[in-house]
């Protein structure tokens, strides 16, 4: 019961891990880009913020599959 | 894996992403197509005010007190291309900003000729200054200490320890055409020899060998025009082209001018010049024609590959046509040149 416990914890752990990682590579670019186009017109504020959230959405599905590994066996 | 994680490493989109956005942005405030058909109708101080209130306001605003006229614009011009593309330097990192500034050395071996010819045929500093943009290895106060020297030994001496030093020794035995073409040729090996290790760079020197192809092709058509003969084609022909290789060149070189206009349809840039060859239009506007090619043919491979160093030469290269178009304008409102006449000599992408 305890490795199972603790390999569910580890599951959990790496599907918020790797999609943080996953979303942080992608928000390189994004963020950079952002930057590049606000330092020359701060009007792009709003767009590039909104650009570079966009991959946070990965990070939120694996949050998800964490809370699902964690509610749904561990408790049982 | 370890072959994904070193494309990771290896591409830094970081780099290119910051730069390729900011200047898209600075692309913005170029002056757009349609605002030069309103400039055609002003005159030539109606053209200084409109400058006032584009992005070249406060190099007119420096100088207005100092100069006026002709020197003026120049100065404002060539202060404002300088200034634009110190800043792109400045703005870029890593890969992005070594390409740059190896790119920009192309205004040293400009400002380099315009001393030394300057200096040779007599010109006063002041004509010779206005000429200079210090956008490369050598900044305008570098250019101003040159300039101060006495005599063509002293430059030439100055640059001693630079690649130009070995062509510039043979002022006086060689004809100045021919030294100036051997810059030319410097210059571009030297970009050439650039080691192809990543996509970026290669897309970087296909950009280059295509330029080379246009100048070579301009050297052509000029030097058969002015009816230069096969040995002062080659000289002046630059190795290293995309299609205009040097073989190629020879070729072109033995040939006529009709022979050379038949000659041109296998090449990439035929679809530009092609209409305006059955038209039997003169080398001036085929020119134009070339140069609304290239920028087309740039523009769309920047958009092709957004994260390459690609979007940042697009923008030097319409930066350039900008001011050149500028400059074209008011020295032909000026000296009263016919608004139809300096359309045609507009490159407007």
């Amino acid at each position: 019961m305890a490795i199972e416990t603790g390999l569910i914890a580890v599951g959990a752990g790496l599907a918020v891990g790797l999609a943080g990682i996953g979303s942080g590579l992608g928000e390189q670019g994004i963020g950079a880009a952002a930057v590049g186009a606000m330092a020359e017109d701060p009007e792009f504020f709003g767009k590039g913020l909104l650009m570079t959230v966009i991959p946070e959405t990965i990070v939120i599905f694996g949050l998800v599959i964490a809370f699902l590994l964690m509610f749904m066996f561990m408790g049982a | 894996m370890v072959s994904i994680l070193r494309r990771l490493r290896r591409t830094k989109v970081r780099d290119y992403a910051y730069i390729s956005a900011r200047v898209r942005v600075m692309r913005r405030s170029l002056i757009p197509a349609d605002e030069y058909r309103k400039l055609l109708n002003m005159e030539f101080n109606e053209i200084i005010r409109y400058l006032e209130e584009t992005q070249y306001k406060k190099e007119i605003d420096e100088l207005t007190h100092k100069y006026s006229g002709v020197r003026l614009l120049e100065y404002a011009l060539n202060m404002n291309l300088c200034a634009t593309y110190n800043k792109l330097v400045r703005i870029s990192s890593g890969i992005p900003r070594a390409l740059v500034t190896e790119y920009l050395r192309k205004w040293d071996v400009q400002n380099i000729k315009s001393i030394i010819r300057g200096k040779l045929f007599g010109f006063p500093d002041e004509e010779i200054k206005e000429s200079f943009v210090g956008a490369g290895e050598y900044k305008y106060e570098d250019l101003v200490a040159l300039l101060s020297r006495d005599t063509v030994e002293d430059v030439i001496n100055a640059l001693q320890g630079t690649p130009y030093h070995e062509i510039l020794k043979e002022v006086g035995t060689k004809p100045l055409s021919e030294i100036e073409d051997e810059l030319d040729k410097l210059y571009y090996t030297r970009l050439l020899d650039i080691r192809p290790e990543s996509e970026d760079v290669r897309y970087l020197l296909e950009f280059i060998r295509m330029e080379v192809d246009l100048k070579n092709i301009k050297t052509i058509l000029r030097l058969k025009v002015e009816d230069g003969t096969y040995d002062e084609i080659m000289k002046s022909i630059i190795p290293g082209g995309y299609q205009i290789s040097v073989d190629e060149a020879r070729k072109l070189a033995n040939m006529s001018w009709d022979e050379v206009m038949r000659g041109l349809e296998s090449y990439w840039f035929w679809d530009a010049i092609s209409e305006k060859v059955k038209e039997g239009a003169p080398l001036s506007i085929l020119e134009v024609y070339l140069d609304k090619y290239w920028c087309n043919t740039v523009i769309s491979k920047s958009n092709h590959y957004p994260l390459s160093i690609l979007p940042v030469l697009a923008y030097i290269i319409l930066k350039k046509v900008e001011t050149d178009n500028l400059r074209i304008i008011a020295r032909g409102k000026l000296e009263g040149v016919p608004k139809e006449a300096i359309e045609e000599q507009l490159v407007i992408v």
